[in-house]
């Protein structure tokens, strides 16, 4: 781990337009009031939010339509699998609740029995260096979830603003790499470790949700969701995706495409069996997959409370209310005040 | 470069059987630096280029490890491409994936093996097994149904199953038909009047989710144990790999975990 070096924040874009030189950057852009990660661009703005950007890391990772192999249409058989991506490249900007995503990522796809090569590539060419959030958004709840916003944990490097300028460090090997800059003044300082709130969603424990598949809440819940899915495109750590063949003017792809469990297609077989067909079963299956089975399997929630899920939702109610409900519902239950939930009682 | 397991690698169809109306089975061969090493209860991804992939038991395997069968029910797009492949066509596979039945556990034990309609493609590599290793299990009882004669599976099969005088063979067709003089009932009935009784048995059970459902009720009405009662579940896969999602059951994926399970190991609304 280096010392803390300090930049002014003037100097940020020679900063980063001299790293783009060698490396493939992205950093975060501002359109039409929603922020994205986009190729560093010289003819544009560049700050860095201090807080949740609408967009997560997910698809610089684990793109939307991701071709894995080629074929040629009018053959039978020749499909050939695409070269992964191997050009370094550097991510700034990133906030501990993106961190704490790729985390969840990583144990999905890489610590796993068949590792997905492509995901390790793009995991291998990147160096993450995080911008430490000094506010929590409307929406954000990563201190429910156990994270903390100014935690460095996971970057490779670190950005934290402290009044006019920037304080920034590696952690990482891959991060020294990028410390070698006539902007940055190593310095005796370090910024302040500050006091977080909790957030408005505090959740219970796995094995407590574990306990609810049977109870009467999910079809409750399911009358405040759409079940449009827009929440788990949005979500950092959903990475459901469907394999599929797509052709034009005879080139044809194998891609990998996002799916939703909250889409009825999802589980539906070719013989039209389906086991989630009701949109209580579906909310009951994402809500249990973020606060207990995603526990089970990889030692972690699939939620880091970044509240980007709340930020698209079309009723603006989304998964945090209902994890939160949930909770609610269990600390009910235990009191034993409630032998009925809220639906059976108006019936 | 480092292999994308989500890309297929191809394998030939060697053969085409029409097995009944709306199945055939295809045997499939490999490279030779490719051999498909797979234990009863696993299962493999298929593609056709440019329509997809979808997941199929391994039905029955060559003793070489190059060739292994698939039997295919049409039923949906993918299925419907397979059914006008012609033998040489190419198509890709990946597997085997999945864990399999747990038949060296069951030395010395009674196998029940209890199939209905083409859930006993699965099935079939067990009862393979244990013709293989005769010695080392007790009595083999067999229970079929399918909706129709026309409907009946593997007739070679059953043939030599039939005239095996240590096997009990049991067909049957779900309602009467003309010409049939055999038994009629669904299997859940039949697995009744019969009263198997579980002394030192296993029984492993697949088929249509209402079948499963149904026979489970009647072999626990029985006293069957749920920890010597297996199944092999169906869910929609795409990966087989754990990672897709959506053929979980709770926090178990049925590609992964599964398919084979013992029922003490899932909750009653899986089945």
């Amino acid at each position: 781990m280096s010392k803390w070096h300090k930049i002014k924040r003037a100097d940020l874009k020679s900063f980063v337009s001299n790293l783009a030189e060698k490396w493939e950057v992205w950093v975060p852009y501002c359109t039409d009031g929603k922020w994205e990660f986009g190729i560093y661009n010289p003819g544009r703005d560049l700050d860095l939010p201090e807080t949740i950007i609408n967009v997560s890391l997910k698809s610089l990772f684990f793109a939307k339509r991701r071709p894995i192999a080629t074929y040629d249409d009018n053959s039978k058989w020749s499909l050939k699998q695409v070269s992964p991506e191997s050009r370094p490249r550097i991510i700034i900007g990133l906030h501990p609740c993106d961190i704490a995503a790729v985390e969840y990522m990583d144990r999905v796809f890489l610590k796993s029995k068949h590792k997905d090569t492509m995901y390790e590539s793009e995991r291998k060419r990147t160096t993450l260096v995080g911008m430490l959030c000094s506010e929590m958004a409307e929406n954000c709840h990563c201190t429910d979830r156990g994270l903390t916003p100014d935690s460095t944990e996971g970057m490779d490097a670190a950005f934290v603003r402290v009044g006019g300028h920037y304080l920034f460090r590696s952690m990482t090997d891959k991060g020294k790499r990028i410390m070698q800059s006539q902007y940055l003044k190593m310095v005796d300082e370090a910024p302040e470790k500050k006091k977080w709130p909790a957030g408005k969603y505090a959740i219970a424990s796995p094995e407590e949700f574990m306990e609810m598949y049977d109870d009467e809440i999910w079809d409750e819940l399911s009358d405040i969701c759409l079940t449009c899915g827009i929440c788990t495109y949005a979500c950092p750590t959903c990475i459901c995706f469907q394999v599929t063949d797509e052709k034009y003017e005879g080139k044809g792809e194998r891609v990998t495409v996002w799916d939703s469990c909250q889409l009825q297609s999802y589980s539906r077989m070719a013989g039209g069996h389906n086991t989630r067909k009701t949109p209580a079963s579906r909310v009951r299956n994402r809500t249990l997959d973020k606060f207990a089975y995603s526990h089970l399997r990889y030692g972690m929630i699939s939620c880091t409370g970044c509240g980007r899920c709340v930020m698209v939702c079309p009723l603006k109610r989304s998964f945090p209310q209902l994890g939160a409900r949930v909770s609610e519902r269990i600390r009910e239950k235990k009191k034993g005040k409630a032998g009925t939930s809220a639906r059976s009682k108006e019936a | 470069m480092a292999t994308i397991e989500l890309v297929p690698r191809p394998a030939t169809i060697k053969k085409i059987i029409e097995e009944s109306r709306d199945v055939k089975s295809y045997v499939l061969q490999t490279d030779e630096s490719q051999k498909m090493v797979t234990r009863p209860g696993q299962f493999v991804e298929v593609s056709v280029q440019g329509f997809g992939e979808a997941t199929f038991a391994v039905t029955r395997t060559a003793k070489d490890g190059r060739d292994f069968m698939i039997s295919v029910k049409r039923m949906g797009h993918l299925t419907k491409m397979l059914h006008r492949a012609a033998p040489g066509d190419i198509v890709g596979i990946r597997g085997p994936y999945g864990n399999s039945f747990p038949v060296d556990d069951w030395k010395g034990k009674d196998i029940t093996v209890i199939g209905g309609g083409i859930g006993l493609a699965p099935l079939r590599p067990v009862i393979d097994h244990i013709l293989q290793h005769r010695k080392d299990y007790g009595k083999l009882e067999i229970i079929f149904g399918a909706r129709t004669p026309g409907d009946i599976l593997y007739k070679e099969d059953l043939k030599v199953w039939e005239n095996d005088k240590k096997i009990s063979l049991h067909t049957t067709i779900d309602v009467p038909f003309e010409g049939w003089s055999g038994r009629v009932g669904v299997v859940p009935v039949v697995v009744k009047d019969l009263a198997l009784k579980p002394d030192n048995k296993i029984a492993i059970v697949c088929g249509p989710p209402i079948m499963i459902k149904f026979t489970v009720a009647a072999l626990r009405e029985l006293k069957w144990p749920d920890d010597r009662i297996f199944t092999t579940l169906e869910m929609k896969m795409q990966c087989g790999i754990g990672q897709c999602g959506r053929c979980n059951i709770g926090e178990k994926f049925v590609c992964k975990d599964g398919p084979v399970f013992s029922l003490d190991q899932i909750p009653d609304h899986a089945l």
